[in-house]
């Protein structure tokens, strides 16, 4: 990397021996033999936390000359505090990521490129989603770790009451308009002020294509060449998403950009509905007092899903790629993955684990629902989210779809305004 | 004091009718603090249940046992203790030097100077945050302690302050000493920095509370949860996983107790000493 | 002239004639000022001015932290005067600024002038006005957005006891901005109050004696002894708040994310989203720039003012 104008030199000559003299946080580099310090950024609750720090010290069992330190960030800035440090040359040594956002990383050369590191036959033992998400042009930049999905969190106790019975199978899953009517019927019966709330964030924004695909629309072309958004479709997914929080379906504090997180509202009682991912199992159970189980997605013309899911990345600051990289094979390899994918919640990524099947400790039968929901997720969507260019275009996808969500743009503006985006960031690359 | 000629009779009605007003504003304005405590102590259900009475049902005191528990709050105090302190010795030196030059002394380019500490008042800190990390970052300073001291040492409020009230420092006192061949420091500590408690005292206080508040710096310099300060800490808190807004209460009051102690054992002190600075 | 030459040691006496200590002997008194400001210029050149700088060096490149620097010559600047949201976000600081500015002042000013005189624990009173000050803007922004919460709020539950129903504050558009302009009132009132109040102190009564013998009502006092005397104290408020106002960010930050949509997006605000989650480093950098020059122009204008009308020092 080269700069046209050296800042370091002239700090450094106008400073001079002043800079030397004051403390320096340098980590010293070192062999396979001697003492290695691996520092490793991610965010998360507290299941995924206790499954990292678990691999990680059985990994320092088997390599005591090495010592990790976990940085657990607030999720809201993982990635501006990542890009921060990187433009600093301090990233840590590893950093996870979303499968959509790792392009990003993958194309600027700020992870480091693996495949020296594997064999050639490596990333067919993966599922092809997630390696093609991990790669680009041909190479792996990071390994995926493990995937998840969305499905409907509901409280058995307050649906019971307003008289709603779940659908027991995919094939009867809610239509939009059934999923609407029973919105509706609770917040009569007033089982809570809003009858449900959607687990999206503005760094996940990749949620709201679910809807997008279930309506049968998409925000690229079938070859990808071209925006899709502005159809029909498109402008019906967003007056219907609109529409949750126009009728008061959602607590208008469950937008894009919002400052109430939907499990919150699900576990302490306040909605009895919620669309979700897998990982808050963990916390529902700890912190729920009533019963409560999973059913599948409302679905329109079809069935969709969000591939979501994380890997983990070298990054190109790291004094010590080679050890890092062995952490982080040794990190998805089967058995680790599988206790970490069991422990956290989450589900695997490797083929022969997905094939076997998995045991998970707590609450399997919740667990099955998300699995067969990840059969639902259109190849289509997932070529889509995984195109590195995706973490720059969904800041502002966020933008647009909060401006529809909370201050009323109306929703022909909104699919307009993110074809431009689609224009002019997206496929861009 | 405003004169008046009205009749004593009125004016006791008025001065009740004033009291009254102010101590209903000083009611509100304490409110809000008075709300935290409230929250913090309560028992958690009772926080969600959607009844909220003025007062606790019961006092919880073990919130606070586990928000201590749950988060190193002990060490981002500890972190935010060594910051500020050492940065109330360094800064409240060097304005006090750099003030009295401004106030005391001609020299080329006073004013120019002078207007340009003062400009960098108007800086956001925002504007210049990455370049600003950039520039800590190639000193080694990262995660460090003096990543967050440095950079905020030199304030320029202080200079602004401590030159106010230096201007009324009688020029008499500091020729006689130079009469009998003093140095220019000697001055400045015998003589100068005696008569400047006033402004030490306010900018002591005002010194800590601005790094002890410290936030986007902080934020951006420190990596190690360990090194996090007061702050960053509170705003990790309120993350995604966190349901229990009596633990995230009960942290912030705790963050407060430092400046609160502060305030009450020296507010006539720096109430006192902000109109000794001449900042009128 | 107190004699102060058993206070100070006697000058050495001149033996040493080494050229340094020449040379240091007959310009120490030239050199003293700049040795007494060097800690601070040195400190504000390496972490301020020096970042400055190269904020405007990256604004005229276009730069997403994990890349490389690409020159782009006026295209930040061009492409601010047509973004609307930069243009919406200025117009909401200077919206807020006017919202909080006067009215902070103003009460400020009428607290100051009821709590200065003789009532029955006024330390106290004062005291409570002066506490939030010293509340960081975390915490603030935590209790604020506690008080103003949808579903749990106080203020809500009050609202709803009174027959008025609650408001979605902090995620509705047309309510976000309110609550952060109350909010900032709580924060910046007692500092206005305290400022005014060591003002008020240092008028000197007979001034009031003066107008009381030429018949002066109570508001007449106020408007030709206090009004004027208090014009450099206002002035001084003005700059401050004004800075402050426009400067503002940990409270919004913290409290609703610049949301709902743009409705909260303050100036700064705006320049760290395009910062860090855009990932427009160039972008963010030339915004900054133009505020700072913003607020510049701000303060030499109303410096000019001032001038016209009273000395400063």
């Amino acid at each position: 990397m080269t700069r046209t104008f050296d800042r370091r030199t002239v700090l450094k000559t106008g400073l001079g021996v002043g800079a030397g003299l004051l403390a320096s946080g340098r980590i010293s580099p070192g062999s396979a033999r001697s003492p290695v310090r691996l520092t490793i950024a991610v965010w998360g609750g507290k299941a995924e936390i206790d499954a990292y720090n678990k691999v990680i010290a059985k990994y320092q069992a088997a390599n005591p000359n090495v010592t990790f330190r976990l940085d657990v960030l607030p999720s809201g800035q993982f990635y501006q505090q990542i890009d921060t440090k990187l433009a600093g040359r301090q990233a840590p040594d590893l950093f996870r990521a979303t499968y959509q956002q790792v392009g990003r990383y993958a194309m600027n050369k700020a992870a480091v490129e693996l495949s020296k590191y594997l064999d050639s036959e490596y990333g067919t033992a993966f599922m092809p989603s997630v390696w093609s998400a991990v790669s680009y042009q041909g190479k792996p930049y990071a390994l995926p770790h493990h995937t998840d999905t969305f499905a409907l969190f509901y409280n058995i106790d307050l649906l019971e009451k307003a008289g709603v019975t779940v659908p027991a199978r995919l094939e009867q899953a809610w239509t939009w308009d059934e999923f609407t009517k029973v919105a509706r019927l609770l917040k009569e019966k007033s089982t809570g002020p809003y009858p449900f709330a959607m687990g999206w964030t503005a760094n996940a924004v990749h949620r709201w294509l679910i809807f997008l695909y279930q309506h049968g629309g998409r925000m690229l072309s079938e070859d990808m060449k071209s925006p899709d958004i502005n159809t029909p479709a498109g402008i019906e997914t967003i007056a219907w998403t609109q529409n949750w929080f126009k009728e008061g379906l959602v607590p208008p504090s469950t937008s894009l950009k919002a400052a109430e997180p939907a499990q919150n509202l699900f576990a302490n009682g306040t909605v009895p509905m919620m669309l979700n991912g897998n990982w808050q199992i963990p916390f529902v159970e700890q912190q729920a007092k009533f019963r409560w189980g999973v059913t599948y997605l409302p679905r329109d013309v079809a069935m969709a899903d969000d591939l979501g899911g994380t890997c983990m990345a070298v990054s190109r600051d790291s004094k010590n790629p080679d050890i890092a990289a062995d952490f982080l094979k040794f990190m998805v390899n089967e058995e680790n993955m599988r206790d970490y994918v069991s422990s956290a919640q989450f589900l695997p990524v490797r083929k022969s684990l997905v094939e076997s099947g998995v045991e998970f400790p707590l609450r399997s039968e919740e667990m099955k629902v998300f699995i067969e929901q990840t059969k639902t997720i259109p190849e289509h969507l997932v070529n889509t989210v995984i195109r590195p260019t995706w973490g720059k275009f969904s800041s502002k996808l966020a933008d647009e779809l909060d401006l529809a969500f909370t201050s009323g743009q109306a929703p022909e503006q909104t699919a307009k305004n993110i074809e431009a985006h689609v224009r002019s960031i997206l496929l861009s690359a | 004091m405003m004169v008046t000629t009205t009749s004593p009779m009125r004016r006791r009605f008025e001065t009740a009718g004033l009291w009254l007003l102010l101590a209903v504003g000083a009611a509100v304005m304490l409110f809000p603090i008075y709300w935290m405590l409230v929250t913090a102590i309560r028992p958690r259900d009772e926080v969600f249940s959607g009844d909220v009475s003025l007062l606790p049902s019961g006092w919880v005191w073990s919130n606070f046992v586990d928000a201590l528990n749950h988060m190193p709050f002990l060490s981002w105090a500890w972190n935010s203790t060594v910051i500020a302190v050492v940065a109330v010795v360094i800064t409240v030196s060097i304005n006090l030097l750099c003030g009295y030059a401004f106030a005391k002394f001609r020299f080329a380019g006073r004013d120019i100077l002078f207007i340009a500490v003062l400009s960098a008042l108007m800086i956001p800190i925002q504007v210049i945050i990455v370049p600003l990390f950039l520039v800590v970052s190639d000193l080694g300073l990262l995660n460090n302690y003096w990543g967050v001291i440095l950079p905020r040492a030199a304030e320029a409020f202080g200079i602004f302050m401590v030159r106010q009230f230096m201007v009324s420092i009688p020029d008499e006192l500091l020729e006689a000493a130079r009469l009998d061949g003093a140095s220019e420091l000697t001055i400045f500590l015998k003589v100068v920095v005696p008569l400047s408690k006033p402004v030490i005292a306010v900018l002591i206080i005002f010194t800590f509370m601005w790094r002890w508040n410290d936030f986007v710096l902080p934020l951006v310099i420190l990596t190690d949860q360990e090194m996090y300060t007061v702050q960053v800490g509170l705003n990790l808190l309120k993350g995604q996983y966190n349901t229990e807004w009596t633990e995230l209460m009960a942290i912030a009051l705790l963050s407060l107790v430092p400046m609160l102690v502060i305030f009450v054992f020296f507010q006539r002190q720096l109430i006192q000493g902000i109109a000794g600075t001449g900042l009128k | 002239m107190a004699d102060l030459s058993m206070t100070y040691p006697q000058a050495q006496s001149e033996t040493s004639t080494s050229p340094i200590s020449r040379w240091w002997r007959s310009n120490r008194s030239r050199l003293t000022p700049y040795l007494f400001i060097a800690p601070n210029l040195l400190l504000f050149s390496v972490f301020v001015f020096f970042p400055l700088l190269y904020a405007a060096y990256i604004s005229v490149h276009q730069w997403s932290l994990i890349d490389v620097p690409e020159f782009a010559g006026s295209q930040n600047y061009a492409r601010l005067l047509g973004d609307l949201q930069f243009w919406q976000a200025l117009k909401n600081t200077v919206i807020y600024s006017a919202a909080t500015v006067p009215t902070t002042l103003i009460i400020g000013l009428f607290l100051a002038i009821g709590l200065n005189r003789e009532l029955a624990g006024r330390t106290l009173l004062r005291s409570m006005y002066f506490l939030p000050v010293v509340v960081s803007s975390v915490a603030t922004a935590l209790i604020a957005a506690w008080l103003f919460n949808d579903n749990y709020g106080v203020i809500n539950a009050v609202l709803k006891q009174a027959g008025v129903g609650p408001v979605a504050w902090l995620s509705t558009p047309k309510w976000a901005l309110p609550s952060i302009i109350l909010t900032t009132l709580w924060v910046r009132i007692g500092f206005c109050m305290v400022v005014y109040l060591a003002a008020l102190q240092s008028i000197s009564p007979s001034y009031y004696e003066a107008a009381v013998i030429d018949g002066a009502t109570r508001p007449q006092q106020f408007l030709y002894v206090t009004w004027p005397l208090l014009r450099p104290t206002t002035f001084l408020l003005l700059i401050l708040n004004v800075i402050y106002s426009f400067q503002v960010f940990d409270l919004i930050y913290v409290m609703t994310g610049g949301g709902p949509g743009f409705s909260t997006t303050m100036i700064v605000q705006y320049i760290y989203r395009a910062a860090f989650a855009n990932s427009e480093m160039g972008y963010a950098s030339a915004m900054g720039i133009v505020l700072f020059a913003l607020i510049l122009l701000f303060t030499l204008i109303q410096w000019r003012i001032n001038r016209r009308t009273e000395q400063f020092v």
